[in-house]
């Protein structure tokens, strides 16, 4: 296949400084849980993406001093030569791809707690982080100001050593550069602060220092929010934001440009339930609108469509299309425009399940849409290569075209299985996705925060993607509307059998708090419902409604964010502290919140049900029985948990003799049918299986690569050896 | 052996519109033909057709008295071979339709006359006629001719050729007898009109579709109701099946359905790959977008660079 | 009851399809092959038909090369009895049109004196819309084109035509009869991967035209039309743009639908 002409705008070579990027896709800084202390799993996961086209590819936010320790979130480090060895491994990787690498050169002052150094951040005012847990900076003088100046200027020297292209100066999110900028965070009233010159001053120092020593040789980029969406008392795109572009726009090889800062980052990694395709257009996109820089700008907005990239550097919006999210669920987007397989483009959801590992602290990322993401190296898995399974002369029935068994059955196909066949009780494939897609609109009113609830719609990529890739295997077939019994199943002929039945909400209140039912909780009523009955709408709903909401995720707060945006009068409890408490880690909080208050959702905290009846429900706090509440209400929604969907399982091993009888040599459940989880983990759940299936017991994962310190000498072998015997690694 | 007969339509005593296609495409071959051009339909009794058939060029106008007013597949079949014993054509003209598809091919098997169906262009080179119809889904173009044969029979795609005015003309009209009783082999057991019901976008023949122009989902309901007024079934693009606003059964597109309607009018939709990818083989696509680089005028046939909202205004009261 | 379902495997071109360079046709190469879709319908109508009987025989019948021999190994899959192919060398030459390919179907099928044959209305490839009709006006059977409802009335079947603009007219037609069936009149069913293994085990015959008692000669003749020429569809210079006020782009949309709607 060939390239649409018309995308070759985005394949043009572009100068930055003494550096060419060989194109305009650029993965932006982006965190991924490697940092420097698992250099192959940073070095084979930034590759990736440089093997799948990415001109330009950055670490996540590195850390150019002790004083500046994320802990237990993970960022990159470059202290010291142990770093540089380590970061090299990256630059090496990306170069033998042909791309650029970048280095977000970061300082946190207050917002890094130095948990792991126990080291004192230092600040432009002492004021504490408004989001960390009583970290109090130490107030820098001039004397402070040169030390962490020199600082930057000594990470970008080690950055040249460890061979990056690209360094940058970070300041968005606010961070160091930015908090002496923004008056939010600067309070001082020496030279460094006050006026618009002297709160720019350290920034721009910064850059002078920087530029002098490493400016020959590396671009120098900038990272700047344009407007920290505070209003007067922060950044405003249209007073200082194209201000400061200006006025250091000659220290700038490249401006990489944001919006918000970090106590609220979901309004730059916009989840697509609130914002759309290309988001900050209307605030990153007045830089070059209004002539403020002669430079390159990158800029990002979850840019997923080939045609709107074209159309973002053909108006001018910018130069350089910015990805980290779409990088993350295709690596190999750039090629696949290249080659025009435009229709094997993963396009990502906007989910935030990358981002919400890195927000915990410590976890690996994961990517609903790759299942590969983070897995690189430590179990050698590549998104496009696949290799034909050692017992690929067998024929598998998948049972469940869900996340878990539409992927499991794509997997398969691509291993060259002699026969998959996906086979599924609904008159679609889709499994979940089909209801919780449906989900997350409220009242259709935009949100006071820029953004509107406009919905899970984004998730159906899930099930479009998948549809697309089955429908071109011939060794996989798909069968809707056939719902397999048991004996099915054992007439069907396939030598393995996947169970991926899914699962359904507890219609008896049973819920991880109490871990008991709830008296009087009966979903079989017509006036109780589980979430999906709610979306279904096969049920009335009274005016007055009570969900509870036991689970920590998304979907208590939706069934509370529709109905409520229907009309009804909604009461939203939750055992816990706060409710969708996972929604935290995904940036989707705050502007949750800000619509379930806007809607007059009651919402109760640390408050749990013992017993429903018919128009009331008996509730308690958790921290003191006695505390009782009775909320008169119509309608009960139960979110407390999920239960696999397991008979079928169940009865097929239950006669093994049987299954030998018939052929089948196995028998697996994969996804929700397992245990109900996430589907960024369903789906990784059924690729797993898929790329194990030839190995001797594939329903025990294989063991992946552990990147500690061994004790004694260690070569990279010892640590690649814990992979030698899984049947579908890459040899790198 | 000369001259061109074409065979008009009528169900439940209407005319067809496509009979005055089939006239006009067989006006630009009869000087070819043997210069004559008779038409034939086969009526149950219901006056003025013959009048309205005789337009201008259109040399006479034959009434083929069946034994009952429903269509029968075997009445008209031999109806055609009697027509064609008795005028000798050189080239019979029909429509394809469901009625003509349901006894042409036999006729054209049991006579061994020339054949073609879906047809969309003709011609004459050699002495003969040579007809044009799509290849591979219409995703080629193939020509046919018919050598050695002396009556060749065609079934035209409608809407394709440019329809005459009807008549009347100056071409009499005539009665034809056949014996046509005890042919029927099917018996009419009644007509019924399709329900609502389940949408299926595949079937229907007309989609007026809409996309992300629409801007907001209040907006949805005015295209229902031109959908409605137009007689067309509404479909839409991607965007607005992520958003929430319409279901995705009517979602056209890669990972939508793939339709192939006569008509498909898309209003405010841009074209992107995987959209163009569900409709491009509709027979007329009539695109309106406001961008003048929508990738959708590349596929559509007929383009317009306006207003949406305006021109679905304006159509209403084109409309009536 | 014995039903034969004359099947096609049909070509599909992908994306990167060549034509070849005289224009006679297309570069095999650039072909992926499956059964139509529409015989997908009829074969499950007879299926259908077959289980409410209690008895009968589903024979599959292809005019097609190797290929074809997978979509009659599908048919046997999903439960046909019997499968039988025609083919040979004299077929093989000139591509046979559906009046041709009517023709050999009549000869194999009028030895098997079914009670009943199901047709799809067309293929997705050649979309003639007329082999069906064509076998039964040699074989002389009555038929109704373009089913979307089909109920057994003892000897005879009563059917519903599906018209244009929605209409659907109800008939009734005594056996031995031709119908060629409309996709979505049911369900198909699929087949499982032990059939898949069995359908091999199930009679599947290949027949030459002699074996039919015909000659390339007679199948030449029967043909309706002979394709000259094959090339890509004309482009144009894109869409034609239609100019004017609003009011006119509309009065102007209106009068292409009603023309193109016919």
């Amino acid at each position: 296949m060939a390239r649409d002409p018309k995308h070759d705008i985005l394949f043009e070579p572009i100068q930055i400084g003494p550096k060419t990027l060989r194109n305009r896709f650029y993965q932006v800084p982006h965190c991924n849980g490697a940092g420097s202390e698992k250099p192959g799993m940073q070095a084979y996961n930034r590759g990736m993406k440089a093997e799948g086209g990415w001109a330009g590819v950055c670490t996540e936010y590195c850390s150019i001093s002790p004083e500046s320790d994320d802990t237990s979130r993970v960022s990159a480090r470059i202290w010291d030569e142990g770093d540089v060895r380590n970061l090299a491994a990256m630059c090496d990787r990306l170069h033998d791809f042909g791309a650029l690498a970048g280095i977000e050169m970061w300082y946190g002052g207050p917002h890094a707690p130095c948990m792991e150094t126990r080291a004192t951040p230092r600040g432009p005012s002492q004021i504490p982080s408004e989001f960390e847990i009583n970290i109090h900076p130490r107030h820098m003088d001039e004397d402070d100001i040169v030390e962490v100046q020199q600082m930057y200027v000594d990470a970008a020297l080690r950055a040249q050593e460890a061979g990056f292209d690209i360094v940058y100066v970070y300041g968005a999110h606010s961070y160091l550069p930015l908090q002496f900028l923004s008056p939010f965070y600067n309070k001082r009233t020496d030279r460094y602060g006050g006026s618009f010159e002297n709160r720019a001053r350290f920034w721009k120092e910064c850059l002078e220092k920087v530029r002098e020593a490493v400016g020959d040789d590396c671009a120098i980029a900038s990272r700047f929010a344009v407007d920290t969406l505070y209003g007067s008392s922060g950044i405003q795109v249209g007073e200082d934001g194209v201000r400061f572009v200006e006025y250091v726009d000659e220290l700038v090889d490249l401006w990489d440009l944001t919006v918000g800062d970090i106590a609220e980052w979901g309004q730059n990694a916009g989840p697509s339930r609130f914002f759309e395709e290309n988001h900050e257009k209307p605030f990153t996109g007045q830089i070059k609108a209004g002539d403020h820089t002669n430079k390159p700008v990158v800029g990002v907005g979850r840019i997923t469509n080939p045609d709107t990239m074209v159309a973002i550097i053909k108006s001018g919006q910018f130069d350089i299309i910015g990805a980290a999210r779409p990088s993350i669920s295709d690596p190999f987007l750039p090629n696949k425009i290249s080659e025009g397989r435009l229709d094997d483009v993963r396009e990502c959801i906007g989910c935030n399940q990358c981002i919400s590992r890195w927000e915990i602290g410590g976890p690996p990322l994961v990517c609903t849409q790759n299942a590969t993401a983070g897995e690189e190296y430590r179990r050698g898995w590549h998104p496009e290569k696949f290799h034909p399974a050692a017992n690929r002369d067998r024929g598998v029935l998948v049972i469940g075209a869900g996340p878990a068994g539409m992927e499991c059955a794509m997997v398969l196909g691509k291993r060259e299985m002699a026969a998959v066949h996906l086979v599924e009780a609904g008159k679609e494939i889709g499994g979940c996705v089909n209801w919780i897609s449906l989900l997350g609109h409220s009242d259709g009113k935009e949100n006071l925060a820029r953004g509107t609830a406009r919905g899970l719609g984004e998730w159906t990529r899930i099930v479009n993607y998948r549809q697309i890739q089955l429908d071109k295997l011939t060794n996989v077939e798909v069968h809707t509307g056939s719902k397999l019994s048991a004996q099915d199943v054992l007439d069907y002929g396939a030598e393995i059998v996947i169970v991926a039945t899914g699962c359904h909400f507890a219609t008896d209140g049973l819920n991880p708090a109490t871990h008991a039912p709830i008296e009087g909780a009966d979903a079989s009523l017509d006036w109780q419902l589980t979430p999906d009955e709610v979306v279904a709408g096969t049920k009335t709903i009274g005016n007055r409604v009570l969900v509870l909401e036991n689970e920590g995720y998304f979907m208590g707060a939706s069934v509370a964010q529709k109905l409520a945006g229907a009309g009804h009068e909604v009461h939203l409890l939750t055992q816990m502290g706060d409710i969708a408490g996972y929604m935290e880690y995904t940036l989707e909080a705050p502007m949750l919140h800000r619509d379930l208050h806007r809607l007059g959702v009651n919402i109760r905290p640390y408050t749990m049900l013992e017993k429903i009846e018919p128009g009331a429900c008996h509730a308690y706090n958790v921290w003191h029985e006695a505390h009782k509440e009775v909320f008169e209400v119509d309608t009960v929604v139960l979110c407390t948990q999920r239960q696999s969907n397991d008979e079928l399982y169940r009865e097929l091993k239950s006669d093994k003799r049987r299954l030998q009888a018939e052929g089948i040599e196995n028998v697996f459940l994969i996804g929700d049918a397992s245990a109900p989880r996430m589907i960024v983990d369903s789906i990784f759940d059924g690729h797993r299986l898929a790329r194990e299936i030839d190995s001797p017991n594939p329903a025990m994962p294989l063991p992946f690569i552990r990147e500690r310190r061994l004790w004694g000498e260690a070569s990279n072998d010892d640590y690649r050896s814990q992979l030698l015997n899984t049947p579908d690694v890459v040899v790198a | 052996m000369a001259g061109i007969l074409v065979l008009a339509e009528a169900r439940r005593g209407e005319l067809r519109e496509v009979s005055f296609e089939l006239i006009g495409a067989a006006l630009e071959l009869k000087p070819y033909a043997g210069d004559r051009l008779v038409v034939a339909l086969l009526d149950a009794g219901a006056p003025g057709h013959a009048a309205a058939l005789a337009a201008d060029g259109v040399d006479e106008v034959l009434t083929v008295t069946v034994p009952v007013a429903q269509f029968e597949a075997h009445v008209a079949g031999r109806a055609l071979e009697a027509l064609i014993e008795q005028e000798a054509p050189e080239l019979v003209i029909a429509a394809h339709s469901i009625d003509a598809l349901g006894f042409a091919p036999a006729v054209a098997a049991s006579q061994g006359l020339g054949f073609a169906s879906d047809v969309t262009g003709l011609g004459w080179d050699d002495g003969g006629p040579v007809a044009m119809r799509g290849a591979y889904g219409d995703k080629l173009i193939a020509e046919y001719d018919f050598p050695g044969k002396s009556c060749t029979l065609l079934l035209l795609r409608a809407g394709t050729f440019a329809a005459v005015d009807a008549g009347p003309g100056s071409a009499p009209a005539r009665a034809v007898e056949l014996e046509l009783s005890e042919l029927a082999r099917t018996e009419h057991l009644g007509y019924e009109e399709v329900a609502e019901g389940d949408v299926d976008i595949t079937k229907a023949d007309f989609l007026l579709s809409i996309g992300r122009g629409i801007e907001e989902q209040d907006n949805i309901a005015q295209f229902k109701e031109l959908a409605q007024r137009f007689g067309a079934t509404l479909s839409v693009s991607r965007p607005l099946v992520d958003a929430g606003w319409m279901p995705g059964a009517r979602q056209v597109g890669q990972s939508g359905k793939t339709v192939k309607p006569r008509v498909y009018l898309a209003l405010g939709i841009s074209g992107a790959v995987q959209h163009l990818a569900g409709m491009r083989t509709a027979e007329t696509i009539i695109a309106v977008n406001t961008d003048p680089e929508a990738p959708i005028f590349s596929v559509a046939h007929y383009g317009a660079v306006v207003d949406m909202f305006e021109l679905a205004d304006e159509l209403e009261q084109a409309l009536g | 009851m014995k039903i034969v379902v004359p099947v096609k495997q049909v070509a599909a071109l992908d994306d990167e399809c060549e034509l070849l360079g005289d224009g006679s046709g297309v570069d095999p190469d650039g072909l992926e092959w499956e059964l139509n879709e529409w015989d997908t319908f009829s074969l499950e109508a007879a299926l259908a038909l077959r289980e409410a009987a209690g008895e009968g025989e589903v024979v599959a019948i292809t005019v097609g090369d190797e290929e074809a021999e997978e979509g009659l190994l599908s048919a046997l899959a999903k439960g046909a009895d019997r499968g039988l192919r025609i083919w040979d060398d004299e077929l093989a030459g000139a591509a046979p049109d559906a009046l041709a390919v009517a023709r050999v179907l009549a000869a194999a099928v009028g030895r098997e004196s079914p009670d009943l044959v199901l047709c799809g209305v067309q293929s997705s490839d050649a979309v003639n819309s007329a082999t069906g009709v064509a076998l039964a006006g040699h074989l002389g059977l009555a038929h109704v084109a373009v089913v979307k409802g089909l109920e057994r009335d003892g000897s005879a079947l009563t059917v519903e035509r599906e018209l244009e603009g929605g209409l659907v007219e109800r008939l009734r037609v005594a056996l031995p009869a031709l119908l060629t069936i409309q996709t979505g009149i049911n369900e198909p069913r699929y087949a499982t991967l032990r059939a898949i293994k069995q359908a091999r085990q199930k009679p599947l015959e290949l027949q030459t035209l002699a074996d039919l008692g015909l000659d390339g000669a007679q199948v030449a003749s029967a043909s309706g039309s002979r394709r000259r020429r094959l090339a890509p569809p004309d482009r144009g210079g894109g869409a034609e743009m239609l100019d004017g006020s609003i009011a006119e782009v509309a009065a102007r949309i209106a009068s292409l639908v009603k023309e193109r709607l016919g």
